[in-house]
């Protein structure tokens, strides 16, 4: 690679090797957690998780695709009622619904694709709003679900998990590890692939990305069915832990509000922003959630004062200040002058 | 938070104090039938244990907050009355309680819930206002095995909707109010007081509180048709619904005089001013939930006048606290002096609470196992300012069922509008205030 040429791309950094290095002990240290760590600290690490990988996915619609949804607890809440039919109604182990889940999350985004896709811009955010009101009133009427009343997940499935308390509880924050990891991952190996190349395409002009040859439609597709997977698979996985849900919960328009808030503070478009945006909701709330009204209201304005004060985000102030890239998705074009 | 909220209370603490030991001196408690607990005099002969946790949660912000609009105010005046800490066994444990909004959201409110349990290690968790916030609290308290207490949701939709076993009953979570069968009883006795032809139009959303009014064998419906009503139903509708016009027209087309339902109070001013544009004039409305409170009144103005309602709680309800001495109104009249608020129904329900927490804590005998404090709330017997707590079994394990009786908004003379209780045939004891009237 050195001497070969005198251009090359260059994919990966210093701090992306650090990174690396650095990400691979942190997982290490995560995932003994359940060996030393108190149960309200686990509990508070599976909440981070999920939605760590809920502003991640939503991150990949509306930074990468350009799919702004607001939607997104369609397939959440869709999921989340999956764990309840097929746990209570089929018997399937409440662990394994949540793969389960996904699947017939991702199989719903088909139909569900082909009717918002035909919409643009504003009127796409409003149809995925409306797509999933009209799930919240469908569930809302299946009487064997609760119907508007809800329903609990009874006991016994919970305890079906493992009969003793850690280690159900130490197998719920394994699943959710294993889930955020994932999507990082596959969202990582995504952009960086010939189909990210694409999607970052998109995301800076979609004409000209179509100018290029790149299949808008194919790529946003795939966005999106992947997106509706994980979702759906993290509202199982949510409302195992919740133990109860009804329509009003499940398709609460909060769950992708939440997500937006992170995603925009931390720095959209880039797969660092959703993490320090996910740590710096988690911060604000813990401590101040208790102030009621005056702690939604610090929400907003932070949220207002970033959108006007940073447009791309801490993670992008940070990032354009340091070149420091974690996950670098970008190609950059490197070439030696004392080549002989 | 917590730190300012302890300044305030050394201030009411002063105040509190005075009074009720004005009220043990003057020797008026002697005239009631209950006496400032042993419990709570600190005795120097006592060794000090560790602190009891209490955790509190309720919808403080979002649309269930007036059912959380007195819980500053009570906690307030339950922290000052715990201030020498419990006597549990042989050691005095001084309390600390830990609150938490739900911001009226299900999931915050299991996410709280959880938090209080594994991160604060509550040794009773508690909560109230609607099945929105009792359910999902006693959800995790169940699966954690932690003992719990909750109130102010009609007990079938708090059984039942958790999927609740009337042969088994739940191990850790107990429940007090009033269920069902006491709010059709009520709802019927005020409309049998009124000269109508006896058709009723009901309003029943599509949430846990609907559901079960509105349920074929549990609710209104097989009563409504066994004492000679005609029930017109049009079905469940969707919250925060904004067009009433084809339920009043389904009415006005029966000619239905009587209005029943349990809404939401945007949902109720909703259908009440189209009523009154499409010159749909029943006379009686009679609706859980949306005409509990004085400022939903007041947004109707004079048109609220003449609607009722079930009450569960007034300041001349005849109980007395078992923590602190007080009767209901002067519970209430200390609420408004220290508000500048209207009195609600809520305050009694959470001062009464504490009250069963602090006399659960008086009986425990190993304060370390959450086994031993359950076993004290399922043997609690005790006269609050809400009337007699006691899980006896009926109507199921984890549920105690406090008097109920129905009251009409009048025009007032102290406060704009005044919630008077006109029917008590369910729960004698109760003064009467009024006659029901025809809107």
């Amino acid at each position: 690679m050195i001497n070969s040429s005198r251009y090359w791309v260059q994919r990966s950094t210093a701090t992306s090797r650090l990174g690396a290095v650095l990400g691979i002990m942190l997982l290490a240290v995560l995932i003994s957690v359940p060996y030393w760590g108190g149960r309200a600290e686990m509990r508070l690490l599976v909440e981070v998780f999920y939605i760590l990988a809920l502003a991640q996915l939503w991150n990949l619609l509306a930074g990468y695709g350009g799919l702004v949804s607001v939607g997104q607890q369609a397939f959440l809440g869709f999921g989340g009622y999956m764990l309840f039919v097929f746990s209570i109604h089929v018997g399937v182990g409440a662990v394994w619904t949540i793969p389960l889940a996904g699947i017939l999350g991702a199989l719903i985004s088909l139909p569900v694709a082909f009717l918002v896709f035909r919409l643009r811009g504003h009127y796409f955010a409003i149809g995925t709003w409306v797509v999933a009101e009209v799930f919240m009133l469908i569930f809302a009427q299946i009487i064997a679900l609760g119907g508007g009343s809800g329903a609990s997940l009874p006991v016994s499935v919970v305890r079906s998990i493992a009969s003793s308390r850690s280690v159900r509880e130490a197998t719920i924050y394994w699943v959710a590890l294993a889930v955020v990891v994932a999507v990082i991952v596959v969202i990582y190996l995504l952009l960086r692939s010939r189909h990210g190349l694409a999607l970052t395409a998109i995301r800076d002009s979609e004409e000209a990305s179509r100018s290029l040859g790149v299949d808008n439609f194919r790529a946003k597709l795939m966005v999106y069915i992947f997106a509706a997977f994980g979702t759906a698979a993290i509202g199982a996985l949510i409302f195992l832990t919740k133990l109860r849900i009804s329509p009003a919960a499940a398709f609460d328009i909060n769950w992708t509000t939440t997500v937006i808030f992170i995603v925009v503070i931390g720095g959209i478009g880039t797969i660092e922003g959703p993490i320090i945006g996910t740590i710096i909701y988690f911060l604000l709330r813990e401590p101040l959630a208790d102030y009621g009204s005056w702690y939604l209201i610090l929400l907003g304005s932070t949220a207002v004062l970033i959108m006007l004060k940073a447009p791309q985000g801490i993670w992008g102030l940070i990032s354009e200040r340091f070149e420091l890239r974690f996950f670098p998705v970008q190609r950059q074009l490197r070439w030696t002058v004392n080549d002989d | 938070m917590k730190k300012s909220k302890k300044v305030k209370f050394n201030v009411n603490e002063i105040k509190k104090v005075t009074r009720r030991r004005f009220i043990s001196t003057a020797g008026l408690v002697a005239s009631t039938a209950v006496t400032a607990p042993a419990i709570l005099r600190s005795g120097l002969a006592y060794a000090s244990g560790r602190p009891v946790k209490l955790g509190y949660i309720s919808p403080k912000t979002g649309p269930l907050a007036p059912f959380a609009e007195a819980d500053d105010f009570v906690i307030a005046g339950i922290r000052s009355a715990f201030k020498d800490g419990i006597k549990i066994g042989s050691q005095i444990h001084p309390i600390e309680i830990f609150v938490k909004d739900t911001q009226s959201n299900p999931n915050r409110c299991a996410e709280v819930a959880s938090e209080l349990i594994l991160k604060n290690k509550v040794d009773i968790l508690m909560g109230a206002g609607t099945p929105d916030t009792t359910n999902p609290l006693s959800d995790q308290a169940e699966i954690n095995e932690v003992p719990c207490i909750t109130s102010d949701a009609p007990w079938q939709p708090y059984f039942f909707g958790r999927g609740g076993n009337p042969a088994k009953g739940f191990d850790w979570t107990y429940h007090f109010f009033w269920g069902l069968e006491d709010v059709i009883a009520v709802f019927l006795n005020l409309w049998n007081s009124l000269d109508t032809n006896k058709v009723v139009g009901a309003l029943w959303p599509n949430d846990a509180d609907g559901n079960a009014w509105g349920d074929k064998k549990l609710g209104f419906p097989p009563v409504l048709a066994s004492k000679g009503f005609k029930l017109i139903d049009t079905g469940r509708y969707q919250q925060l619904n904004n067009d009433f016009s084809a339920q009043i027209s389904a009415f006005k087309k029966a000619n239905v005089e009587i209005v029943s339902g349990v809404m939401i109070p945007p949902d109720f001013t909703t259908f009440w001013t189209q009523a009154a544009q499409q010159g749909f004039k029943p006379k009686a409305v009679t609706v859980g939930k949306a005409l509990l409170f004085p400022a939903a009144i007041e947004a109707l103005g004079d048109r609220g006048t003449g609607l009722s309602s079930e009450v569960w709680w007034t300041p001349s309800h005849p109980f007395r606290s078992s923590l602190t001495g007080d009767s209901a109104g002067q519970l209430s009249a200390a609420y408004e002096k220290n508000t500048g608020k209207q009195w609600t129904q809520p305050i009694g329900f959470r001062h009464a609470l504490f009250e069963v927490a602090a006399n659960v804590l008086g009986r425990t005998k190993d304060v370390n196992s959450p086994k031993s404090i359950v076993q004290a709330i399922a043997d609690t017997k005790l006269d609050t300012i809400v009337g007699r707590v006691h899980w006896g079994g009926k109507p199921v394990k984890n549920v105690s069922k406090t008097p109920l009786v129905g009251g009409q908004w009048v025009r007032g003379s102290k406060h704009k509008y005044d919630l008077q209780v006109v029917n008590n045939k369910t729960a004698t004891n109760i003064p009467v205030k009024g006659v029901m009237k025809p809107i």
